[in-house]
């Protein structure tokens, strides 16, 4: 209660018309100028013109004809769009794949093993790394001929497939490699979580009796749910938006599309086929899709998020 | 507020400010007091390539004392993407490099200049240039190869194919004739000749070839006397006997004959490396291989493409042009430099000695097709694909390319042998019709728009 009153009484100090809280108001100001600039210039603004192209037969260079809902009825025919949403979604099977992984490495990690610190830097090199090489390398290990994958897969008498040629081995390939790339990330945030949950929950645990699969049912995973709702969404924001190992990997999209995501298609569509307009619709349509989804998110996190506090 | 506080929010705004502004119009004030004047040139390409145009630039600059070439270089990959966001960012390069199925739409959407008056003002003999290479730059808006000059051919590039004639003599087989093309009976059989196993360890490690479909398909369909559309671009023809006849022979060649490494790997990386590793004995090679090729420790040679049906060799001669903006302040300048790079004899010579591309100049190729010190010995045939046999790619001069990608992208399964060639050209057929009447739409709306 005493807290509250010094704050309120703080607040009357700033009175609006005070000169101390115009002067600070101005600083304020001032300090944040350049972040809401920039998300003015280079986020909104092409947001709202993506917006506005989306109706239009605009080819990216040249004159734009306001076309209506030409571009989204041509969406709901056009089948490589549906293929290639459902292949961006049927890569984000590697994000739980990913989550329990990490979830399990980061478990292992906060032991306090020795050569921690060393596995922790082992796993965070591909996070760091550009996306762009790690893609390029992986490229190379998936060689049908002198792929490193095949080479050890040799060693136990499999032959291996041309992965990324093979229309059923390339999307496995390429969640594969996500999972790999974004291992390191979820585990370390899992790693904080687990080492900030407070030991004394786990001593009352064992002074009740409890085994370690009953201290992590009920103590561990809870504890750390916040960090799989936020590594959820924004891997789930970042799937849809899966690109750039896309284009170096699979050029082509893959053989029979196989591995052509929606932002790659987008992409193709806007820069190769002078079908901006079209492109932004679809842009429109998959930001949209991610909204709902977010959203949706929430709303089914709400209740865990209330019990933990 | 303490005043250095104050200085120190306002110096933090001003630099916000200023570092917005400066994504902005970066006008040339600073170099009008030298009476000299900034023209932009965007292109791509790989190491030797930009460091050959690097150079040829600066001479351009030493013959012209008030200009100052800006040079902006992307990778290959990433060109197209960044000169598009730069002309719908109304930020367009004073000259720039223009692959062939664009120019349609970057005509129409009035992004390059005609230069024809410059050009013919000029003294450059257009004669003495590749006329696959310039009339590929003209167009009337709805067509490409007659009209308004539009840009220079920056290069032609002639895809032939080469063969490792070391090992043709290790293994006692006639040499292949430079004049006289395989007929397709007698090019498998030397390649079944060619594929074994060296080392005797039960595994072949020698192929006759491993064609990537994206870059040799052409040769076997066009020599066959078929095509993907009709000359109008109006019809996809590829649901014809002959066409299916060439598919079929270039799928065979891997599942039949078994003359190329094993159907899974049609990555061009692979054959690439082998052919390099001088396990293969025919690869496709074009200007641009040279430099790297000389270095390879086998002799190898051209010839022409293995002849089908209509008893001719064909292949496909590429280009990519070199444009000027339709908004320059400087067109005189800027002309002159497309000019210069395109036909100048000193950076041609610049170019062709860094062995990235043939001569632009007829008379200045025949000169560098005889020259008995490089290799390989039969560059004439670069010329002869350039003025006889060479086709523009099928896509080249539509308003886009997604009919014919259609076809690389579906393809798979015929390459694999899971399907014949005359089920999937008569399915494909329906398919890239309706994206190339498409594209012809979107041609027409552009024109009409202009």
């Amino acid at each position: 209660m005493d807290s509250t009153k010094v704050v309120k009484k703080k607040k009357s100090m700033f009175h609006h018309d005070s000169k101390l809280y115009r002067d600070e108001h101005r600083a304020a100001f001032l300090m944040i100028i350049l972040p809401v600039l920039g998300f003015l210039i280079f986020s909104l603004v092409p947001l709202i013109y993506s917006v506005f192209a989306s109706f239009t037969n605009w080819n990216g260079i040249g004159q734009m004809t306001f076309t209506g809902l030409t571009n989204f009825k041509l969406m709901l025919k056009d089948n490589y769009f549906w293929k290639t949403l459902y292949n961006t979604f049927f890569l984000m099977i590697g994000i739980p794949i990913g989550l329990i992984l990490s979830f399990l490495l980061a478990s292992a990690l906060s032991r306090g093993l020795k050569g921690t610190t060393f596995f922790r830097v082992i796993y965070y090199i591909p996070v760091i790394s550009s996306l762009a090489a790690i893609a390029i390398m992986w490229q190379w290990a998936y060689n049908g001929d002198y792929g490193l994958v095949n080479q050890v897969l040799a060693l136990v008498g499999i032959k291996g497939p041309n992965w990324l040629q093979n229309v059923h081995t390339v999307k496995p390939a390429i969640i594969a490699m996500s999972v790999w790339k974004g291992l390191g990330y979820s585990m370390l945030l899992y790693l904080a979580a687990i080492q900030s949950v407070p030991k004394s929950y786990y001593e009352a645990a064992d002074l009740d009796g409890a085994n370690s699969f009953q201290k992590f049912k009920n103590i561990t995973w809870p504890m750390c749910r916040p960090v799989t709702f936020f590594l959820i969404i924004t891997n789930v924001i970042g799937g849809s938006q899966i690109f750039t190992e896309i284009n170096i990997m699979t050029p082509t999209g893959g053989p029979e599309y196989s591995s052509a995501t929606i932002v790659w298609y987008i992409w193709q569509k806007a820069f190769k086929n002078f079908q901006m307009g079209y492109a932004s619709a679809m842009s429109l349509v998959l930001g949209i899709l991610i909204f709902i989804i977010t959203a949706l998110q929430f709303y089914m996190n709400r209740k865990s998020d209330y019990q933990l506090s | 507020m303490k005043i250095w506080k104050k200085i120190g929010l306002l110096a933090l705004s001003a630099v916000a400010v200023l570092s917005i502004a400066g994504c902005g119009n970066k006008s040339a004030s600073g170099s009008d007091s030298n009476k000299k004047h900034t023209i932009t040139f965007m292109y791509r390409g790989g190491e030797d390539e930009k460091k050959a145009y690097g150079q040829a630039i600066k001479q351009f600059e030493k013959t012209h004392k008030d200009v100052k070439v800006k040079i902006i270089v992307t990778s290959a990959d990433n060109y197209a993407t960044k000169l598009q966001a730069a002309i719908s960012g109304n930020k367009v390069p004073d000259v720039f490099y223009i692959e062939q199925n664009n120019l349609l739409a970057y005509v129409n959407s009035g992004v390059l200049k005609d230069i024809s008056k410059e050009v013919e003002k000029s003294n450059i003999d257009l004669d003495n240039v590749w006329s696959y290479g310039v009339n590929s730059y003209r167009t009337n808006g709805k067509t490409v190869g007659k009209g308004a000059l539009y840009g220079l051919p920056k290069d032609v590039g002639p895809m032939s194919l080469g063969y490792n004639k070391t090992m043709f003599e290790k293994n006692n087989i006639p040499l292949p004739d430079k004049d006289k093309p395989y007929t397709w009976d007698e090019f498998i059989k030397v390649c079944q000749q060619l594929t074994k196993d060296t080392n005797n360890d039960g595994k072949i490690d020698q192929y006759a070839t491993g064609f990537n479909v994206n870059w040799s398909l052409q040769s076997f369909v066009w020599s066959n006397g078929a095509d993907w559309s009709n000359k109008a671009k109006t019809k996809v023809t590829i649901d014809t006997p002959k066409f299916a006849e060439a598919l079929q022979l270039f799928a065979d060649l891997q599942n039949k004959y078994h003359v190329t490494p094993s159907a899974k790997e049609a990555q061009s990386l692979d054959t690439y490396q082998r052919w390099m590793k001088g396990e293969l004995a025919f690869f496709p090679v074009g200007p641009w291989d040279l430099s790297t090729y000389n270095k390879l420790n086998f002799d190898y040679d051209l010839i022409p493409w293995p002849a089908g049906s209509t008893g001719k060799s064909a292949t496909y001669v590429g280009s990519l042009g070199i444009g000027v903006s339709n908004k320059t302040k400087y067109g005189q300048d800027a002309v002159e430099l497309a000019e210069y790079l395109s036909t100048n004899k000193k950076a041609q010579k610049t170019l062709v000695d860094a062995m990235v591309q043939i001569p632009n100049l007829k008379d200045m190729a025949q000169e560098w097709a005889d020259d008995t010190s490089i290799k390989p010995a039969n560059r004439e045939e670069f010329l002869q694909i350039v003025n006889d046999y060479g086709h523009a790619m099928p896509a080249a001069t539509t308003y886009n390319s997604e009919w014919y990608d259609m076809f690389m992208t579906d393809i798979q399964p015929v390459l694999d042998g899971k399907i014949t060639a005359k089920k999937y050209v008569k399915e494909e057929q329906p398919k890239m019709q309706a994206k190339l009447d498409a594209a012809n739409q979107q041609l027409k709306t552009a024109s009409a728009g202009k």
